[in-house]
């Protein structure tokens, strides 16, 4: 039952595939609700990190409370904004748990992609109320009858329920928000009942502390209310609560059904989960924890190491730095043989690792080696126990191993039909099982195969991307662990196993694999005064070898009163150039031939 | 107990910036064809020399470029007027200068020789015209045989410069040029591998592939040749691309090697006085507005601490064929030889690339050819860190 405080209540979120114009429409609804006026917005204000304004992407969930007058009734829309990335499904999920209904975006021109269906199908799991939104009608090449006939074949949507807008020109935007109003159905919950709150998003200001951002599923809390997260057993003072609009607009209270903020001078991050409830103090013996909380799951891993060693400090003040803002990347302090001490670093997916690099770069000026990337795999050993694998290193003899098993997602891959034989052949060469294939329109069909997330990682996005000239999109999830044909694959400069360039592979990859990363390690080490023996090895058993052929000459001619002085900084440089390479044996390998491991040995 | 490097100069170099065209290898400190600004210069010169505050007699002096001989009669002597005046040189001195093939002729050798130049070093280069083009050198062979030949005629102590690991050189050219060189009668030769420089033509043409590096087994073998066909001939092979006829050695360039003291003048010239190593400003013009000013010439320097000399004294040192003295080093730097080499020293001599016989440490056939390799370890302390294992 909707009580009578919610009935002019709607909260919704926006999915669509990358670049279809989720920020510009929402935009254009601030605009056209007057929460900002056009001289205010700056363009795509809900993007407001400097990064994911590079990447064009969202990758914080944000949040604006939006008053929409219609005739004598005022209504507050509140918009939550989703990370549009797979490697932020569960903060995707969160998301959609605090909303009743979803504007499922699909570009006129590009039609339904691959994240379009995925992020349709998460949001009917949460049982939302769909609105059909196709954008960039004014488009001269809009295919909008078509378009609408993919969304019906892909996602069962009624033609007649799709709304037409371009976010562009702000066509449609009043048309939008009266099927919001009209359409999404008015929060449920209870303002008198006991209070849970789900915090969906969480972010760090230095000086009020973790800001929680929540939706109030029940109950209300008022300014200076005790509040309790209930997975950590905190109890705080709710000091500020507000709404955003979209800056921070405190209030007095919020009450079941209202999305907002809480500042409850929390100093450590720790101690806000996503998917947490919030509950007051006294009560919280009262109230269950709101259902669907899971604990971020890092699937892809990989080395930190500073490239020069002194400066381990600095990189873990950075690293501490960047994960107060973001609790979903964890770093955990490794040390290797190879590369002396650093951090292994777990993240939700791939791109996220490249968002933390990036911002490593940006905000610190550690000089980083990385090394490749791994997924993390499951081993059960033969007494049964069962090991999380999150470097190579960590993998036993192979006598110990009774089944190894690495993560499988299930992939589904959109592209115009042309190219299906092309992104066929790519998934097989990766080991992948075709569960089904499904025609969007004539021209265009939807692939899903289930492939190790190794084989994913890695470069099946380029691949694909060159295998259908840019058209092909996708999308994958996680669906569990399956035992695999695995091994560890080592590599060993002269005659010394180098523990940084140890990678997990499928045994009949091993071979290429191998013969690939020790050229391309040829390549990338210098000669050196002696011969140098790349070698690749699985067990005892050597698999691939290279040489890289002794120094034969290397000596400069002239060297007189005026070249003494050049020749010093010369040689000074070259001596610090050897400081940052890392040296295993006496053997010097330059950093980035820690990713020559990536290598994977198939024809470009 | 480090007065080595605190002796007052026994030595000078003079940097004349002019040729009359610049060469695609060449990277050097010199404009060319600017004939009007010679008599700028000369007063510079004159200037900078006025600096010394009183005559420093000396033993060694070398005129280099450029090409000092691009200088006509009148202006070269105007700049030996300056140079007796404030340099005089002692009895027994070594006076060099360098010429460029073209520029010889009896008048010029008559003048010089007046001017108690007694050593001719000549930037032959090849006797090849295919090469001579290939370096875009302005001279022929023709000019090469006929200066040497006329050099000898006014000096026993003629210096030859050969370079090797041209674009498209083959082994048999290089050996033919060694063999002339040799055939000819000088007294000293200088071979250089050619090396690719940043700002030069070559270099840009290295980048856009117009041009190749030669192979490293090549050029390895271009100098194994020059090795042996000159140590045959009776050279000495006493520098990494130094050969002498006994009592022919370049006493000024050995000055560099033993870490002793010298004065220099002229833009980009560098000197090392007083245990200071100064280099003057690299730009012709800047140089010379800088004298007319009456500022100083000097754009870098940096006074050694007792371990950077020591390091210096080691890794120079050991281009001499000879190699260093244990007593030597420690009388000229205060250290012993071996706590400055560390680790590194130990592990070279480990390796084969340096050996120790009696009381010297030298560089191995092995290490000479790959000595550059071991220069960063010993002119650099290694950190802490590897120093405690």
């Amino acid at each position: 039952m909707t009580h009578a405080a919610c009935k002019h209540i709607r909260n919704f979120s926006i999915v669509a595939h990358i670049d279809h114009g989720k920020s510009t429409l929402a935009d254009r609804l601030l605009e056209a609700t007057g929460t900002i006026t056009q001289r205010e917005m700056k363009e795509q204000i809900l993007d407001d990190m400097e990064l994911e304004r590079e990447r064009g992407i969202t990758i914080k969930a944000r949040t604006v409370a939006m008053r929409y007058r219609r005739g004598k009734d005022e209504f507050e829309l509140n918009l939550i904004d989703t990370p549009g990335h797979v490697d932020f499904h569960y903060e995707v999920s969160r998301a959609l748990t605090c909303c009743e209904g979803a504007l499922l975006l699909a570009d006129a021109f590009q039609g339904v992609e691959a994240q379009t269906v995925a992020n349709g199908y998460a949001a009917m799991e949460h049982d939302l109320t769909i609105i059909p939104v196709i954008n960039k009608i004014d488009l001269s090449h809009a295919r909008v009858d078509e378009v609408i006939e993919e969304m019906e074949q892909s996602l069962a949507i009624d033609p007649d329920e799709v709304v037409k807008v371009s976010a562009k020109t702000g066509i449609g935007a009043k048309e939008l928000l009266d099927a919001i109003v009209d359409r999404v159905p008015p929060p449920t919950g209870d303002p008198d009942a006991e209070l849970q709150a789900m915090v969906f998003d969480s972010h760090y200001d230095k000086f009020r502390g973790t800001i929680m951002y929540v939706r109030v599923m029940n109950g209300t809390v008022n300014k200076g209310d005790k509040v309790r997260l209930m997975r950590a057993g905190t109890n705080h003072d709710c000091i500020e609560l507000g709404q955003f609009r979209p800056l921070r607009t405190p209030c007095e209270k919020l009450y079941a059904g209202q999305v907002g903020y809480l500042i409850c001078n929390i100093k450590s991050i720790d101690d806000v989960h996503i998917g947490d409830t919030v509950c007051l103090a006294k009560s919280a013996d009262l109230v269950k924890p709101l259902p669907g909380y899971k604990a971020p799951k890092r699937m892809v891993y990989c080395g930190l190491f500073p490239s020069d060693g002194q400066d381990f400090e600095e990189l873990r003040d950075a690293l501490g730095k960047l994960s107060i803002n973001d609790p979903s990347f964890e770093f955990e302090p490794e040390s290797s043989e190879a590369l002396g001490f650093g951090f292994r670093c777990g993240f939700l997916g791939l791109l996220h690792m490249e968002i933390v690099q990036q911002r490593l770069e940006q905000e610190s000026d550690v000089d980083l080696v990385q090394t490749a990337p791994n997924v993390t795999y499951e081993i059960v050993t033969n007494n049964g126990e069962t090991l999380e694998i999150h470097r190579p290193q960590e993998v036993p003899d192979s006598g110990q191993i009774q089944e190894f098993r690495q993560p499988i997602v299930r992939v589904n891959l959109v592209q115009p039909t042309e190219y299906i034989g092309a992104v066929m052949k790519l998934c097989q060469d990766r080991r992948g099982t075709l569960v089904r294939t499904e025609y969007l329109s004539s021209t265009r069909a939807m692939l899903t195969y289930e492939l190790p997330l190794a084989e994913v990682i890695y470069d099946l996005h380029d691949k694909l991307k060159s295998a259908t000239r840019g058209y092909g999109t996708m999308d994958y999830e996680v669906i569990g662990y399956r035992p695999g044909d695995l091994v560890r694959m080592d590599i060993l400069v002269n005659g010394k196993r180098v523990d940084a360039l140890s990678i997990i592979c499928n045994r009949h990859d091993a071979d290429r694999r191998g013969r690939a990363v020790c050229k391309k390690l040829k390549s990338e080490i210098d000669r050196h005064m002696f011969e140098v023996a790349v070698q690749a090895a699985i067990g005892s058993r050597i698999i691939a070898r290279e040489t890289v052929p002794a120094m034969r000459k290397n000596v400069t001619a002239k060297c007189y009163g005026g070249d003494i002085s050049r020749k010093k900084k010369l040689w000074a440089k070259q001596k610090e150039g050897k400081k940052r390479m890392k040296s295993i044996g006496q053997v010097d390998i330059p950093q980035k031939a820690f990713m020559a491991v990536l290598d994977t040995g198939e024809e470009k | 107990m480090t007065k080595n490097r605190h002796q007052t100069p026994q030595s000078a170099y003079i940097h004349i910036p002019f040729c009359e065209h610049r060469c695609a290898y060449c990277n050097f400190t010199l404009i060319a064809n600017r004939q009007d600004l010679v008599p700028a210069f000369l007063e510079a010169i004159d200037r900078e020399l006025q600096t010394l505050g009183q005559a420093m007699p000396i033993q060694t002096l070398f005129l280099g470029g450029g090409t000092p001989t691009y200088l006509s009669e009148s202006e070269l002597n105007q700049l030996f007027d300056s140079l007796d005046r404030w340099l005089p040189r002692q009895p027994h001195h070594e006076t060099s200068v360098e010429a460029n093939p073209n520029d010889i002729s009896p008048a010029k050798l008559q003048l010089l020789t007046n001017r108690q130049v007694n050593r001719l070093s000549l930037g032959i280069q090849s006797f090849d015209n295919t090469k001579l083009r290939a370096l875009d050198r302005s001279h022929t062979s023709d000019q090469c045989f006929a200066s040497v030949q006329l050099t000898r005629e006014w000096l026993d102590n003629v210096a030859v410069d050969l370079i090797f690991a041209a674009p498209g050189e083959t082994q048999s050219t290089w050996q033919r040029d060694l063999e002339t060189a040799v055939k000819l009668g000088v007294q000293h030769l200088s071979t250089y591998g050619l090396t690719f420089e940043r700002g030069t033509r070559f270099w840009s043409d290295l980048q856009k592939q117009r041009i190749h590096r030669s192979e490293e087994d090549a050029e390895l073998s271009m100098y194994r040749a020059a090795i042996a066909t000159l140590t045959s001939a009776g050279f000495e092979h006493y520098e990494v691309s130094n050969f002498a006829m006994p009592g022919h050695r370049c006493r000024h360039n050995e000055v560099y090697w033993q870490g002793k003291t010298y004065f220099a003048f002229g833009p980009g010239a560098a000197r090392f006085v007083d245990g200071q190593r100064e280099t003057n400003h690299r730009s012709t013009t800047t140089y010379l507005k800088r004298m007319q000013q009456g500022s100083s010439p000097t754009a870098e320097s940096e006074t050694l601490a007792d371990e950077d000399y020591a390091r210096e004294r080691l890794v120079f040192g050991l281009r001499r064929l000879e190699g260093i003295q244990f007593e030597d080093f420690h009388r000229d730097t205060g250290y012993s030889l071996e706590s400055i080499g560390g680790a590194a020293l130990r592990r070279y001599l480990q390796s084969g690339w340096l050996e120790i016989s009696q009381d010297t440490i030298r560089l191995t056939r092995q290490g000479l050819f790959i000595s550059d390799a071991l220069w960063p370890d010993l002119l650099v302390a290694e950190n802490a860190n590897e120093c405690a294992t």
